[in-house]
């Protein structure tokens, strides 16, 4: 019951935060739609290339509705005040998380499913071949990356920066994917990006294996609720 | 039966040591005010008691639980207005009332948690738009939510107007009549002195002064002040004055008994005691005096 008040909370809180909506509702889908329908449309590479960029862009959505809202969120909750407020109430520190990274995690699947459908009107991708795949893959990745933004907020120091901090992993969850068209990246650096949750997503869905993947977002799960130890829960006072 | 227990308290921040050996009690149903001056330990003190911080040294019970360990079990049973505290600034006061009321079991109606805190008529306000003391109010409707037993109030009417401010006792000592424990600090003395059954001085993280509000001021002399009429030297009047800005004042176990002195003295001399003002101690003579040591 008490995590359903959070999950409702931080769902409430999401879609009426307006300017947080441009950041992390229209700039993602606006990327993951109208990437693959350039690629149909402008280039000669037809169907596959937009398949590969719209599968790419999922990258993009997790990085962006995922990590990154949940990280503004957060840390602006933070230094707002309002989680120490939460914390007064009889909810525990794990449903305040747990509701919240639930609530994000909610929100980043339906924009997913959203852009799945509307690049398969505008750019003729193919809907998933196994959707349940594609639903366990994409669910599990976005549970991840919330889980692991709201992680990151430790290291944020205050809630002005928070944008400009997720910001390299975005740029890097998004060319370790190919979301950027090709990139070259040295070889060294390859299996690291490989090994990024944002990367194992799209490889499953791209490929259709998924037991690699979900070891490597169980590993992620792990590190993640560790590194959820030295999370704050007021600002630091200096 | 007491409600809270503390013994030997001790508890640092960022190397400074904010509580260094704080011992008190307050018993089920009373109010007590804990005061201070800004910086004295007080919110600290506050914030261990209800399971923010974990006590570096010393015990500390809360309706019988150790409130860092068991604080699911004491969070219940109380409720707390914060100092510092932040809230949905897009959220209107009945939706943060609302959402407030999701995260409390058996909770109040959300009608009648503003009428407590009298911003029924603010229910549809954004809470960005409302004044420093309606968020105080909206502060103490979400810390009454619960129906606690036991009630943590941080500077409770900060920022109130007087017609709040009243309002806001009347609510405090409602709650006390009908079981309810509380636990305010304040800086406002009147509150303190007008609310509170017992009470405790913190100064520089101890407690310099405690015990029952009115044997406590009963135990300091009282205050007599008047302009001292001219060419009277204050050698010659019938008790000892000090001359503080002018004004004769005359400390004395019963002011009014020196003030008959003092009048009886000045009607034999055909003077007048312009200005007489005769009190009895007060909070704030207590915490002068013992700021001045």
């Amino acid at each position: 019951m008490s995590l359903t008040a959070t999950y409702r909370l931080g769902t409430r809180l999401f879609w009426r935060d307006k300017s947080m909506l441009f950041a992390s509702v229209i700039t993602p889908v606006g990327l993951a739609v109208g990437l693959p329908t350039l690629m149909r449309h402008v280039t000669t590479g037809g169907v596959a290339d937009a398949a590969a960029v719209a599968h790419a862009s999922l990258s993009i959505l997790l990085a962006i509705t995922a990590f990154m809202n949940i990280t503004v969120a957060l840390t602006a909750r933070r230094d707002q005040l309002v989680l120490k407020r939460l914390r007064s109430t009889r909810l525990t520190d794990g449903q305040l998380l747990l509701g919240q990274i639930a609530s994000t995690a909610t929100q980043t699947v339906a924009l997913i499913v959203v852009c799945t459908v509307a690049v398969r009107f505008a750019a003729g991708v193919p809907l998933p071949a196994n959707p349940l795949a594609f639903a366990a893959v994409t669910i599990a990745g976005s549970v991840v990356m919330s889980l692991l933004g709201a992680a990151y907020t430790a290291v944020v120091p205050r809630s002005e920066l928070a944008a400009a901090y997720t910001m390299p992993v975005f740029l890097v969850a998004a060319v370790a994917a190919g979301a950027m068209g090709p990139i070259p990246v040295p070889s060294w650096l390859r299996p690291v990006l490989d090994l990024l949750p944002t990367t194992v997503v799209v490889d499953a869905v791209r490929t259709g294996d998924l037991v690699v993947p979900f070891l490597t977002l169980a590993g992620w799960t792990v590190a993640g609720l560790v590194a959820l130890r030295w999370f704050r829960w007021e600002p630091r006072r200096s | 039966m007491t409600a809270i227990e503390v013994h030997g308290l001790r508890k640092s921040h960022q190397g400074f040591e904010a509580v260094k050996d704080v011992s008190f009690e307050v018993a089920e149903g009373e109010i007590f005010a804990l005061l201070g001056r800004n910086g004295a330990g007080k919110t600290t003190t506050i914030e261990v008691l209800a399971g923010f911080r974990r006590a570096d040294g010393g015990t500390v019970r809360v309706l019988g639980l150790d409130p860092h360990a068991d604080r699911a079990a004491v969070r219940r049973r109380t409720g707390i207005m914060l100092q510092e505290a932040g809230f949905f600034p897009d959220l209107t006061v009945a939706q943060t009332v609302d959402t407030w009321r999701d995260f409390t079991s058996a909770p109040r109606p959300r009608d009648e948690a503003l009428d407590l805190a009298g911003l029924r008529a603010r229910a549809g306000t954004k809470v960005r738009q409302l004044s420093g003391g309606e968020k105080r109010r909206l502060d103490l409707a979400l810390a009454l939510l619960g129906r606690p037993d036991l009630l943590f109030l941080d500077e409770p009417s900060t920022g109130m107007d007087p017609e709040a401010r009243a309002a806001t006792w009347d609510v405090i000592r409602d709650l006390a009549g009908q079981g309810t424990t509380i636990l305010l600090t304040t800086h406002y003395l009147e509150e303190a002195q007008r609310l509170a059954a017992s009470m405790a001085i913190m100064d520089e993280g101890r407690i310099v002064a405690s015990g029952g509000m009115a044997e406590t001021l009963a135990a300091r002399s009282g205050r007599v002040a008047f302009r001292l009429p001219a060419h009277v030297d204050p050698g010659a009047l019938p008790l000892p004055v000090t001359v503080e800005q002018g004004l004769a004042v005359c400390r004395a176990e019963d002011p009014d008994l020196a003030a008959q002195t003092l009048l009886t003295w000045a009607a034999e001399r055909g003077l007048r005691l312009a200005g007489l003002e005769v009190r009895t101690a007060t909070l704030e003579d207590l915490f002068l005096e013992l700021s001045a040591r």
